[in-house]
């Protein structure tokens, strides 16, 4: 009994002691979400529209999430386990809390000045939002393969909902049906991963993993051995699952059908967001097994990193290639975010193969690591901004002319000079034409894997295909622009008006970032860095 | 569980995802697609219980099969209404019906 009584003890010492104050961004959402639903309990919403509790619910984690940040960056650079070791709070963590938060204001302010849920839908909308972007927040500070799964599904699950959010429409009925479809099959054969993985290494503790490994192989077993194989095979089935989250081939069937049928507000919500967080914790997953120093385990992640390439430079030149036969701007734009998965995936790949370097190389491994990290996190905030300023025109416009046709976007740019030209701005800087954003986080990728390729030369062919794919893309994202300032609006056509305010601000908020990061290089750069040394000191 | 070795569960749970698999990738119903996705779950929840008593992975497997169970409810729901929904606009659940989008 007195065992019990210590067990409680420290469940709650741990607990109220630090665990709450670490994860209050996240229960700032929760109280939120609650909040939105009484205001409609209690009829309060004929004068207190929800947004604006969701609007200040978020602004407030988000800065709360900003102290943290400044204030782990200051202090050391190290990281510590909370609520007993299930979740990690460490700069990286912060980071994406910080990015998550910042994109969910970002969000909730767009579905304020396009409408998109009326009054009535307005609690429902919000809780499905804050609560998808409250299961990213875990999935990037993951620390236990159960976190992982539920992470992953807590994020999932509002997002199957608000694809179909559109009630009545075939089109958002029939996304959302393929999104869950395929999204509960993974979510099932991720977790049957998580299972083998967790089973046979008797433990789900993602730092636990590597030395459990390194053990259960090294114990005169080697690698070929059927418990290890059997291991390695649930991390597959796990990275399958994340696959799917990132949308990479041949996992990308859902992602097309899903943003043409969503809301191009939920689409672009879905196309940062849950991108970022996949990422994030694919790059846990992934260091979870490095760090060994045995000869056959470094050779086999190399192995892995290599058909991690592979498989980005086929996502990427699929996500090109067929987007050039669009004309829908939405489905366009989905095939662009795989193209764009496909690149950032790049910079995991190389990750993988460097740190797994074999021993006696003449790179320095701790620094190449951070600079690899370093590109995927350059690239992510760049495009935040580009893909939700590109989503968030296109949703404005729908508004005006009812259609998301690119056809129908001929001479607009003429007539909306403001939207025209920050779509244009948006477009470039997903090509990576020089002056901007875009074009410095492919730099530092590019430039990572060229670093992995002296390890392992397949990455040469990642690299030029990499290469030849930016060029490929140029030409569908111009013929985007070329309809919209080159052609003359149509006679008749449905004129474009939008005042200036509030709308002009806030393209003008998502783009003036673009063309910053493409030239101050250094503050961000930075900052990335820092971040990258949570992992390699 | 005295007599029953670990991998005699091993294999039910691998034969409840096998059969989940097969179901998910050949039904046209979408409720028998959600009951494919429920016997995947199912199997990998034999699997944590199974572990958590002869490996050392020890109550974290256990905690792991409730946290999944109430899960898969949760997730059922959702994807229930999804489908009626998606009834309500095409008069059918056969989900190869849903050709709208496509490109």
């Amino acid at each position: 009994m007195s065992n019990f009584g210590a067990l409680l003890d420290s469940l709650l010492q741990d607990t109220i002691g630090r665990s709450v104050g670490v994860f209050a961004p996240e229960l700032i959402l929760c109280a939120t979400i609650l909040l939105t639903l009484f205001v409609r309990l209690f009829d309060a919403d004929r004068r207190l529209p929800t947004y604006w509790v969701a609007l200040i619910g978020s602004l407030g984690a988000f800065l709360l999430a900003y102290f943290q940040f400044i204030q782990l960056r200051q202090g050391s650079a190290g990281s510590e386990a909370y609520f007993t070791g299930l979740l990690v709070f460490d700069q990286f963590s912060v980071f994406f809390r910080v990015f998550l938060l910042l994109f969910l204001v970002l969000v909730v302010s767009l579905t304020i000045l396009t409408g998109l849920p009326d009054l009535e839908d307005g609690p429902d909308f919000y809780t499905l939002l804050i609560g998808s972007t409250v299961g990213m927040m875990l999935m990037a500070s993951a620390n236990h393969l159960l976190i992982l799964f539920l992470g992953v599904e807590m994020a999932s699950v509002p997002s199957y909902a608000m694809v179909g959010f559109l009630k009545g429409r075939r089109s958002s009925s029939e996304a959302a049906l393929k999104y869950v479809v395929y999204g509960a099959g993974a979510a099932g054969v991720m977790l049957y991963g998580v299972s083998l993985l967790a089973g046979l290494l008797g433990t789900a503790n993602l730092p636990q993993i590597a030395a459990q490994l390194e053990s259960l192989a090294g114990s005169g077993r080697g690698i070929m051995d059927p418990v290890v194989r059997t291991a390695f095979l649930g991390a597959m089935m796990v990275l399958a699952g994340l696959a799917f989250k990132l949308s990479l081939v041949p996992f990308h069937f859902w992602c097309p059908d899903a943003f043409e049928g969503a809301p191009a507000e939920v689409a672009g919500y879905l196309s940062v967001a849950s991108k970022a967080a996949a990422f994030a914790l694919l790059v846990r997953f992934c260091l979870a097994f490095a760090g060994s120093d045995a000869e056959s385990l470094q050779t086999l992640y190399r192995a892995l990193g290599v058909g991690l390439g592979l498989v980005a430079v086929v996502t990427a030149t699929y996500g090109n290639l067929v987007a050039y036969v669009q004309n829908n701007m939405k489905r366009l734009l989905a095939y662009s975010t795989i193209a764009h998965a496909g690149y950032m995936l790049m910079a995991v790949a190389a990750l993988l193969v460097i740190n797994n370097a074999p021993a006696g190389t003449s790179l320095d491994v701790a620094a190449e690591s951070r600079r690899c990290l370093e590109g995927l996190l350059y690239y992510l905030c760049v495009y935040l901004f580009m893909n939700l300023g590109a989503f968030a025109i296109v949703a404005l416009i729908r508004n005006e002319i009812f259609s998301e046709d690119i056809r129908d976007y001929a001479g607009l740019g003429f007539q909306a000079p403001l939207l025209g030209i920050c779509m244009a701005i948006c477009l470039f800087s997903l090509t990576g034409v020089p002056p901007l954003g875009g074009f410095v986080g492919k730099l530092f990728i590019f430039a990572s894997v060229v670093q992995a390729a002296k390890i392992a030369p397949w990455m040469w062919v990642v690299l030029v295909l990499g290469l030849l794919n930016t060029v490929f893309s140029l030409f569908y994202y111009m013929r985007v622009v070329r309809a919209m300032f080159l052609t003359a609006r149509p006679e008749g056509a449905r004129k474009l008006e939008i005042p200036f305010t509030p709308i002009g601000a806030y393209v003008s908020i998502l783009t003036v970032p673009i063309l910053v990061l493409g030239v101050y290089i250094r503050g961000l750069s930075d900052l990335a860095q820092g971040v990258a040394a949570v992992f390699f000191q | 569980m005295d007599g029953v070795s670990l991998n005699a569960y091993l294999l039910v749970g691998a034969v409840l995802f096998v059969c989940g698999v097969v179901c998910m990738a050949t039904k046209r119903n979408g409720i028998g697609v959600l009951m494919g996705v429920e016997l995947v779950l199912n199997g990998a929840n034999v699997n944590f219980v199974a572990f958590s008593h002869y490996m050392p992975l020890g109550l974290d497997g256990q905690v792991i099969a409730l946290f999944v169970i109430v899960l898969a409810a949760a997730e059922a729901a959702v994807a229930l209404a999804i489908a009626l929904n998606y009834y309500n606009s095409f008069q059918t659940i056969d989900v190869d019906r849903g050709d709208d989008l496509r490109g």
